[in-house]
């Protein structure tokens, strides 16, 4: 029951935080901003409206929100929220849920190939691309997590017996994994420097013009689906930083978890407002620093474990 | 036994009556399909049974008095059996009316004959239970795949073709035999029992020759040359059968000589991992610079054969460092995915020939927007291209899981153990990522957009006989991913008689796999939930059509498409040096620039490296010896009696 409470009120903030993110820019660069609740608004006003389909599309134009806002609301379901249990969980959930995040990778991209514009397919292609670069980084991440805590499951990464954290044994290693998860937070988000969310109609873009010829709820279900998908990653992160208080309960751990959390999202603010979007041909390197990161801390476990 | 006899029975009259009733086109042609179908049939009811068994019933036929050629099943055979029996009726039944020039009739006629032959001396090849059994059986297989391929002879390309394969396969059995020379030289016997008997030396070689073999076969990279040229001159439903189901006897080969060599050193499963994690990122890598649907098809299946040999290697590691749930898995991964992927690269090679069939051309750029025109061919298309890029809820994402989880098991290893182990992790992780991408493409270019030449324009769909097959393939990647408890279990029993892994505890992973059902099943839930909210928020509300939206540009056409090309080709680039990419371009020379052209081509190292290393070489000292080929007959006749002399007197 508290795990359910706990998943409604994620899916009800998850619009919450990109305008943290908003409001952050603003603040830096001295302008008042846009509203915090913003991203409701616009929801709310996708939802009011209908939409145009090309006539060069197909039902797997249709199928692509659908798909990738069921694949990006799975995970929460698997992963801890606010201190408390998962609904789901079981031994080897991780993989299964970042290859349903593919499924979802899958049908964003087919549905923009679909539209038969010029656009799409360039956004497409660095979407597959990319996010093929960050698979690596990921599963290195799991290698690691592996290697410490013995289990594949979310739950057990975070709240198992051998649970990974800041304050373990081999809690350092822990350091070059935030780094690197925040790094593909950034590229799987479509976040500066890999992506810029802003810039409408410009050709080195990947996400945004992916979903050009979106509209109405289908358009809604693809915003609220990237906002599950960077709240997702965003636990992820927050997870590894989080101290885990037992004396707290829930109210103290749920608290501290909110405002870690805000954190992470308040860094890719100020990240996106202090740096500029890489070119096309620097972001594999970049992913792949990030790759490299965390398998030089499943290396090092090779020393300590031994 | 006998009603396996019977099948083998049925199946070859399918090959015999189409040679006489030639004349009668589509009696012909149906007589062999049903034949052919019935046969499979009765193949696969003859499963069930021999599964009860523990002890392989044997079966002997002396031939000539000297040559005793003995088959026996074993859960391996079986398993192996199963697409055997499962995937070539539905090839046959596609063929029905894919070959559809009733001026070839004869033609046609070989061509169901060579059919039902492969059918049969791929059965006996799992079946054999001696080493000269399988030698025979295996001859007979590569020979009628040779005929298969050089269906329409009347190309040249198709004959270069046949030819590279001819010689692959070849080159490959006299690695295969020359193993078995060295088992027979030290145990003086043809019986796989003796296997075991060899000193760990003479078994490592036996075992790295017949890798190399059954690696031509399967089709490990670089010794993959020959699927990239065959599988696209080859009829569609033939390669279906060669790729889904003839390469896959190559695995089998290794998994026979590992299980009956009983050799628990590291270096076989180090070995056999590198090569399948060199075959499975290289494999696709290669397909995403393709564009010819065939070829890239036909180097997916090389990336395949990768995934296999990365849980067979895993697997083996597992063997050697004690580690059971390691080579459980591992093993069990390999097997169900050699099933798997024979059901997924059929239905694709199906959806391709249907694609060919309709517009005349392989090449992804001259097509697109297919979805609309052949509705069932590109449903079932999308389905098998989420299932080979493993992903969730279909069935390559079943093996592909237990592959990962025979690598988790192996993190617990030390020191080099663990590198692999890991490295098999992030090579799953990326090859997975890869083919999504390069199916993407394919789907993308293909079957969605807009038709980029009249050929696609026009195109309509196919009939029932070719649809049907590639339905319940479709369907099968399906089920296999929503309720894939049986089929692990079936893969699991196809470990049953390997004594190095030992009895495989009944329930091993049971939770797990019904966890992966229950995620599978959630996901669906969920999307149906979904759409039925997408459902209500479309309710009443106005839905217009009009042109994609161009950014403001006003005359887009279909040339301005995205092209499969572009598409791969900043993935394709990263890869280099791995990969050759040659382009030409013209340039635009003068002030009023005329014509210019733009070609750009991704080469093979394998190939390029094996013309250059081997054959020239070879073609260079082999030229020297040109003068004992004259032409004389009589001297070639001398040839003989003086190599016989020769023997005579030194042995």
């Amino acid at each position: 029951m508290e795990s359910l409470v706990s998943f409604v009120l994620a899916l009800l903030l998850a619009p919450l935080f990109p305008g943290v993110i908003n409001r952050t820019k603003a603040f830096v660069a001295g302008k008042q901003g846009p509203p915090l609740l913003m991203k409701y608004y616009t929801l709310a006003k996708l939802c009011r409206k209908g939409s145009v389909y090309s006539t060069s599309s197909s039902f797997v134009f249709r199928m692509g929100p659908t798909v990738s806002f069921t694949a990006a609301l799975m995970p929460l379901l698997f992963i801890p929220l606010a201190g408390t249990a998962p609904i789901f969980s079981f031994h080897g959930d991780v993989i299964v849920l970042f290859y349903i995040m593919g499924v979802g990778r899958f049908f964003t991209i087919a549905a923009a190939l679909d539209t038969a514009s010029p656009f799409e397919g360039m956004g497409a292609a660095r979407e597959a691309f990319f996010s093929t670069l960050a698979e690596a980084t990921i599963f290195a991440v799991l290698i690691l997590f592996y290697r410490m805590s013995a289990s594949l499951s979310l739950a057990d990464y975070f709240h198992g017996e051998r649970a990974v954290s800041l304050a373990g044994p081999t809690g350092a290693l822990l350091l070059f994994v935030i780094v690197a998860m925040f790094m593909v937070l950034l590229t799987e988000n479509s976040r500066v420097p890999v992506d810029d969310p802003q810039t409408h109609l410009e050709l080195t873009m990947i996400h945004e013009v992916m979903i050009l010829d979106h509209s109405g709820p289908d358009l809604a279900l693809i915003e609220m689906g990237a906002f599950l998908k960077l709240l997702f990653y965003s636990v992820f992160i927050t997870h590894l930083i989080q101290p885990l208080v037992p004396a707290g309960g829930p109210v103290v751990n749920g608290l501290l978890f909110y405002a870690i959390l805000t954190l992470v999202y308040v860094a890719v603010g100020i990240t996106e407002s202090t740096m500029a979007r890489f070119k096309m041909n620097l972001v594999p390197k970049y992913i792949l620093t990030s790759f490299t990161l965390v398998f030089f801390a499943a290396i090092l476990t090779m020393g300590f474990m031994q | 036994m006998d009603t396996l006899c019977y099948a083998l029975a049925v199946i070859l009259a399918g090959g015999i009556l189409p040679l006489l009733l030639y004349r009668q086109f589509k009696v012909m042609k149906a007589a062999a399909v049903i034949a052919i179908v019935i046969g499979s049939v009765l193949g696969l009811m003859a499963i069930p049974p021999a599964m009860q068994d523990t002890g392989p019933p044997t079966a002997t036929w002396v031939w000539q008095q000297f040559l005793p050629l003995t088959f026996s099943i074993d859960s391996l055979s079986l398993f192996f059996l199963i697409p055997i029996f499962a995937i070539c009726p539905l090839a046959a039944l596609y063929g029905y009316h894919y070959m559809d020039k009733s001026e070839e009739a004869w033609r046609i006629a070989v061509n169901y004959f060579c059919l039902s032959l492969l059918i049969v001396s791929m059965v006996l090849v799992v079946c054999a239970d001696s080493l000269i059994t399988f030698a025979l059986a295996w001859e007979l297989m590569s020979l009628t795949s040779y005929f298969l391929v050089v269906h329409e002879f009347h190309k040249k390309e198709t004959r270069a073709a046949g030819y590279l394969y001819f010689v692959f396969a070849q080159a490959g059995a006299m690695c295969i035999f020359a193993a078995f020379g060295l088992v027979y030289g030290a145990t003086g016997s043809f019986a796989f029992e003796g296997l075991d008997q060899l000193s760990p030396q003479l078994k490592l070689a036996v075992f790295f020759l017949a890798l190399l073999g059954f690696g031509s076969k399967a089709g490990i990279f670089p010794l993959h040359i020959w699927l990239p040229h065959a599988h696209p001159a080859a009829p569609s439903h033939i390669s279906a059968v060669m790729s889904g189901v003839m390469i896959k006897m190559g695995i089998y080969g290794i998994f026979r000589v590992y299980t009956q060599l009983g050799d628990t050193s590291l270096l076989p499963g180090q070995v056999v991992l590198a090569a399948g994690l060199i075959s499975g990122v290289l494999g696709v890598v290669y397909a995403l610079g393709k564009h010819d649907l065939k070829r890239l098809l036909a180097y997916h299946s090389v990336e395949n054969i990768g995934i296999i040999l990365i849980g067979a290697g895993l697997g083996m590691i597992g063997v050697a460092t004690g580690n059971r749930a390691m080579a459980v898995f591992g093993f069990a991964g390999s097997l169900l995915h050699v099933l798997n992927h024979s059901i997924f690269k059929s239905l694709l090679f199906m959806g391709a020939g249907a694609v060919l069939q309709k517009t005349r051309t392989r090449h992804v750029d001259h097509l697109g927007g297919l979805i609309k025109r052949m509705p069932t061919t590109g449903r079932t298309f999308l389905v098998g291209s989420i299932s080979i890029s493993g992903l969730p809820p279909f069935n390559g994402f079943i093996s592909e899981f237990l592959i990962y989880f025979a690598a988790f098991q192996g993190l617990a290893l030390s020191g080099v153990s663990f590198l692999f182990a890991s490295l098999a992790i992030i090579s799953l992780a990326v090859i997975g990522g890869l083919a999504a991408a390069c199916f993407t493409k394919v789907v993308g270019i293909v079957f969605l957009g807009e038709p980029r030449s009249t050929g696609a324009a026009r195109a309509s769909e196919v009939q029932a006989s070719m649809t049907l097959p590639q339905l319940l393939l479709a369907l099968l990647c399906l089920v296999i991913g929503v309720f894939p408890a049986p089929f692990v279990q079936l893969a699991f029993f196809g470990l049953r008689d390997m004594a190095l892994i030992g009895a495989v505890e009944p329930g091993t992973g049971q939770a797990l796999i019904g966890d992966l059902a229950f995620a599978a099943r959630l996901f669906l839930g969920i999307l149906v939930g979904v759409t039925l909210l997408r459902r209500v928020l479309y309710a009443r509300k106005e839905i217009a059509s009009g042109p994609t939206w161009g950014c403001g540009f006003t005359q887009p056409n279909v040339r301005m498409q995205y092209t499969g090309t572009s598409y791969a080709m900043s993935i394709v680039e990263f890869f280099q040096p791995f990969v050759r990419i040659r382009t030409a371009y013209s340039g635009i020379r003068r002030i009023f620039p005329s014509t210019t052209t733009y070609e750009t081509r991704v080469d093979d190292i394998a190939e390029i490296g094996m013309h250059r290393y081997l054959l020239q070489p070879l073609v260079k000292i082999l030229d020297r010896l040109r003068w004992i080929q004259h032409g004389h007959i009589q001297l070639y006749i001398g040839y003989i009696v003086l190599t016989i002399v020769v023997l005579l007197l030194v042995f």
